[in-house]
C-alpha cells in the first residue's frame, strides 16, 4: 500500500510529463482501434453472411447483366425455394456526389428472404402494394432527412429515365428499416423491380437483370445447387457464377487489394512510435529517481520492491492512457460510422478489438517498464545515493 | 548575446538514449504520413500526368464514366467522321477511335477476385496513342482476330495473363499475344479488337469515342456545340479532365487519410518531443542557472532550446525519410470504386513527399520544444543555481 502511494507520488511529481505520456497513449490507442475497426468492418461483411442465400451473377463481369428468363429457370432447380431479381440502379440525388446504393428488387421476395429487414417506420404493406414505393435504411433517412411519405427524385446515371437524362425517376418513401443483423447495411434504398422493368419496356428499351439472389430450401445441398445453376448456363447466352453470400461479399473485400495490409502497416508504425515514447518516459523517470531508490534501499527495501514500484509506474501510466484511448474510440464510434458510411457499410468496434487494445496497452506498459525497473532494482545503494536528487 | 549552437548539439549527444528514442518516434510518425502521401502521389500522377489536353473524350450525355456511357455504332461513326476539329493522319483519315470498355472478373495470382478493365479498340487508337503505348513482348493483336495484349502491370498479378495463355470472355477464348507497356492507366488494362470484343460480350454498342483534336481547337465552343447537337448529342471532356474525374474520390480518401493520420500521430509525437525536452531541461536546470547568471537573457535561452528541439525534429524527419525511401517504386493495387476496376500503381516518394515530411517533422519539433523552452527561459537564476 505504501509502495503504491510512492508510485502515485512519483507520477504526480512530474504531472506534466505523466499527462503528456497519458495523452499520447490516448491518441495512439484511439488510432489503433479505429484502424482495426476499418479492417473488422471489411471482414465482418463476409463473416455475417447468411448460409441459405446464394448469389447468381454473370461470370464475365460485375457489369454484365443476365437474361430476364434466368430467375424462372433457376427457381425450377431442385433445392431452390425462390429467386429474387436484383438490379443495381446507380442513381444519385441532386448531384453526382450524393450517390448511395439503390436496388430494384421484388419486394415480397426481399422481405421473405431477408428477415433482417426490420421496418420501424411506415409499413411493409405499403411497400408491397405501391408501384413507386421504396424503403430506405435509417442511416440514409438521417443523412438526407427523408421522411415516410416523401417523394424522392433520383437521376439515373446508369439507367437514364426514358424521357431524358434530366428527368428524374421518382420514388415514394413508404418505410424506413433498420437491419437486425450486419448482413445488410443501413445506407440502401430498395424499390420495385416492376417499376424499373415497365418504365424501360414502355420506352422500348431492353431489360436484363443484374444479379439473382437465391434462397435454398432447408436441408438442400448448397454445393449441388450452385453447380447445377452454373452448368445450366455453361454454353451461354451468359455464363453465370453462383456463390454463397459469404463468397459474394468476399469478392468486394478482395477488391480492396492491399488496403488491409497498408492499414496494418500504419498500425505497426503507430505502435512502434508509441512504444518508443513510453520507453523514453520510463527511462527519464528511472534516471530521476535514482537518488530515491538509494534512500529506499538504505531503508531496507529489497530489489523486488524497487522493481515493483518502477514497473507499477509504467503499467499505471500506460493503463490510464490506453484505457482512456479505448474509451475515446468507443465514444466516437457512431460519429466515425457516419463519416465512413459511403465506402464502409459497417463500422462497429467488436469485443475482440477492445481486447486487442487492452492487450497492447498492457504489453506497452510491461515493455516500457521492464528495463528501467530491472536497472533501478540493481542499483548499488551507495552509488545511487551519490546521484543528484 | 546568443547561446552557442554547439551547446545544444552537444547536449543532444550527451543524452543519446533519449535523443535516439525521440528521433525514432518522430521518424516513425513521419514515415507513416510520408508513406500515405507517396501512395496518393503515385495514384494521382498515374492519372493526371498521363491525361492529354489535346485528346477529346466523347461520352453519352449524363454519363460519369465510360462504363456508363454508350453510343450506337452508327452514332459513334458520325462523331468520328463528321467533326472538322478532329486531326487527320497522312492518309487524310480522322484520328478518332471507337472504344468499348468493361471491367471483367479475373482472379489474382495470390488469390481473390478483382475487376480488370478490358478495352476493345480500333486501329486508330494506336495512331492516337503512338507516343504513349508500346508492345514490349510478343506482338500486337491482329485486327479482326480473337487476340489480346495485356498491360504489363497485370501480367504478374492476374491469372492467365502471360503471353501464350488464353483469356476467356463469356464463351469466346482470346489468345494473349503481347504485353502492353504504358506509363498511364493502360498498363492495367487488356486490349483487343473492338468488333471481336463486342461480339464476344454480346454487346451492340461502343462505350466512348476518343479523338485527337487539331492544334488551336476551341474546346469550349466544341463542347457547347456537341452537347446541343440534334443528331448525336454527347458529353465532351479532355482526357485529362476525364481521368482526373475518375480518381477524385480515391485521391480524396488518401489525402484525408494522410491528414487524419498526420494530425493524430503528430499530436502523439509532439507530446513525446515535449517530454524529451522537459526532461532535458530538468536535468540541466543548474546549467541554465549558470547561463542566466553569466548574463544570457531569457529570450536567447528560449531560442536556444527551441533550436535544440528543431534539430531533434529535423533528425527525426530525415530518419523518417530514410525509413520511407525503400517503398519508392513498389507496385500495389486497389480498386477504384468509382469505376469498380483494379488499378495498379507504385508508391512515389517524390521531392514533394520528402519536403512535406521534413517540414512536418520540423513543425513537430517546433511545437514540442516551445513549452519546455519557455519554462527554461523563465527560470530564476538563483533558484536554478541552488539545484544540485
Amino acid at each position: 500500500m505504501d509502495l503504491f502511494r510512492l508510485v502515485w507520488r512519483n507520477l504526480s511529481r512530474h504531472w506534466l510529463r505523466s499527462f503528456l505520456t497519458v495523452a499520447s497513449l490516448v491518441v495512439a490507442l484511439f488510432l489503433l482501434l479505429t484502424l482495426r475497426t476499418f479492417l473488422t468492418g471489411l471482414e465482418s461483411a463476409t463473416a455475417a453472411a447468411r448460409s441459405d442465400r446464394l448469389w447468381v451473377q454473370s461470370a464475365v463481369s460485375l457489369f454484365v447483366q443476365l437474361p430476364l428468363n434466368y430467375p424462372e429457370k433457376i427457381e425450377a432447380v431442385e433445392g431452390v425455394e425462390q429467386a429474387c431479381k436484383w438490379q443495381w440502379f446507380g442513381g444519385y440525388y441532386q448531384d453526382p456526389n450524393k450517390f448511395f446504393a439503390q436496388f430494384a428488387v421484388e419486394p415480397k421476395k426481399l422481405l421473405e428472404m431477408y428477415p433482417e429487414v426490420n421496418i420501424i417506420e411506415g409499413s411493409a404493406d405499403d411497400f408491397l402494394t405501391g408501384r413507386q414505393s421504396a424503403i430506405i435504411g435509417r442511416a440514409l433517412a438521417d443523412k438526407f432527412d427523408w421522411k415516410v411519405g416523401e417523394r424522392v427524385p433520383l437521376t439515373g446515371a446508369l439507367f437514364p429515365h426514358p424521357d431524358g437524362i434530366d428527368t428524374p425517376w421518382e420514388f415514394d418513401i413508404v418505410g424506413i428499416y433498420v437491419p437486425t443483423k450486419s448482413t445488410l447495411d443501413s445506407n440502401t434504398m430498395f424499390f420495385h423491380w416492376d417499376l424499373f422493368q415497365e418504365t424501360r419496356e414502355q420506352a422500348g428499351m431492353d431489360v436484363n437483370v443484374g444479379a439473382i439472389v437465391v434462397k435454398t430450401e432447408g436441408g438442400a445441398n448448397q454445393t449441388a445447387v450452385m453447380r447445377t445453376i452454373d452448368e445450366m448456363f455453361e454454353n451461354g447466352p451468359q455464363r453465370v457464377q453462383t456463390t454463397t453470400e459469404a463468397e459474394f461479399n468476399a469478392q468486394f473485400v478482395s477488391m480492396f487489394g492491399n488496403v488491409p495490409f497498408f492499414v496494418n502497416t500504419i498500425g505497426m508504425g503507430v505502435l512502434f512510435a508509441i512504444l518508443l515514447a513510453c520507453v523514453n518516459t520510463m527511462l527519464m523517470a528511472a534516471r530521476e529517481q535514482v537518488h530515491d531508490v538509494g534512500i529506499l534501499k538504505s531503508l531496507g527495501f529489497g530489489n523486488g520492491s524497487i522493481f515493483t514500484v518502477m514497473l507499477t509506474q509504467s503499467l499505471l501510466l500506460c493503463g490510464l492512457g490506453g484505457g482512456l484511448g479505448i474509451l475515446l474510440a468507443l465514444a466516437t464510434e457512431s460519429a466515425f460510422g457516419d463519416l465512413t458510411a459511403t465506402f464502409l457499410p459497417i463500422y462497429n468496434i467488436v469485443p475482440d478489438t477492445v481486447m486487442l487494445g487492452v492487450g497492447i496497452t498492457l504489453a506497452v506498459g510491461l515493455i516500457a517498464g521492464l528495463y528501467p525497473a530491472w536497472r533501478s532494482s540493481r542499483l548499488e545503494p551507495v552509488n545511487a545515493l551519490k546521484a543528484g536528487a | 548575446m546568443m547561446v552557442p549552437i554547439s551547446y545544444n548539439l552537444r547536449s543532444l549527444w550527451v543524452r543519446k538514449s533519449a535523443t535516439l528514442l525521440t528521433v525514432f518516434g518522430i521518424g516513425a510518425t513521419v514515415a507513416v504520413v510520408a508513406g500515405v502521401l507517396a501512395l496518393q502521389q503515385g495514384f494521382e500522377r498515374l492519372y493526371s500526368e498521363n491525361g492529354r489536353e489535346d485528346l477529346a473524350v466523347f461520352l453519352r450525355p449524363g454519363a460519369t464514366n465510360e462504363g456508363d456511357s454508350q453510343f450506337r455504332r452508327e452514332q459513334a461513326e458520325i462523331l468520328q467522321k463528321s467533326l472538322p476539329e478532329i486531326a487527320q493522319n497522312e492518309q487524310g483519315e480522322p484520328l478518332a477511335s471507337q472504344e468499348c470498355f468493361l471491367a471483367v472478373r479475373r482472379y489474382k495470382l495470390d488469390g481473390g477476385e478483382t475487376n480488370v478493365p478490358i478495352r476493345g479498340v480500333q486501329q486508330q487508337t494506336f495512331e492516337i496513342r503512338a507516343g504513349e503505348v508500346s508492345v514490349t513482348e510478343g506482338r500486337t493483336f491482329t485486327p479482326g482476330s480473337d487476340e489480346v495484349i495485356v498491360g504489363e502491370k497485370l501480367a504478374g498479378r492476374i491469372r492467365g495473363a502471360a503471353v501464350g495463355e488464353v483469356i476467356v470472355l463469356n464463351t469466346t477464348p482470346f489468345q494473349v499475344v503481347g504485353i502492353l507497356a504504358s506509363d498511364g492507366p493502360f498498363a492495367s488494362e487488356i486490349w483487343g479488337d473492338l468488333d471481336r470484343m463486342l461480339e464476344a460480350l454480346e454487346r451492340p454498342n461502343a462505350n466512348r469515342v476518343i479523338a485527337q483534336l487539331k492544334d488551336g481547337t476551341d474546346f469550349t465552343a466544341l463542347t457547347a456545340r456537341i452537347e446541343s447537337d440534334k443528331q448525336v448529342p454527347a458529353k465532351l471532356l479532355t482526357e485529362r479532365e476525364y481521368l482526373t474525374g475518375q480518381t477524385e474520390i480515391l485521391s480524396m480518401i488518401l489525402r484525408f487519410l494522410g491528414v487524419f493520420l498526420g494530425a493524430i500521430m503528430g499530436i502523439a509525437a509532439v507530446f513525446t518531443a515535449t517530454n524529451t525536452m522537459l526532461s532535458a531541461i530538468a536535468s540541466r536546470t543548474r546549467e541554465i542557472g549558470i547561463l542566466l547568471a553569466s548574463g544570457f537573457r531569457p529570450f536567447p535561452i528560449f531560442l536556444s532550446f527551441v533550436f535544440e528541439s528543431l534539430v531533434l525534429g529535423l533528425i527525426g524527419g530525415l530518419v523518417g525519410c530514410l525509413m520511407v525511401l525503400p517503398i519508392n517504386g513498389i507496385e500495389t493495387g486497389t480498386t477504384n470504386f468509382q469505376t469498380f476496376t483494379e488499378v495498379a500503381f507504385a508508391f512515389r516518394v517524390t521531392p514533394y513527399v520528402l519536403t512535406r515530411a521534413v517540414l512536418f517533422a520540423l513543425v513537430l519539433g517546433l511545437i514540442g520544444g516551445a513549452l519546455p523552452a519557455l519554462l527554461a527561459s523563465r527560470l530564476s537564476p538563483t533558484e536554478a543555481l541552488r539545484r544540485v
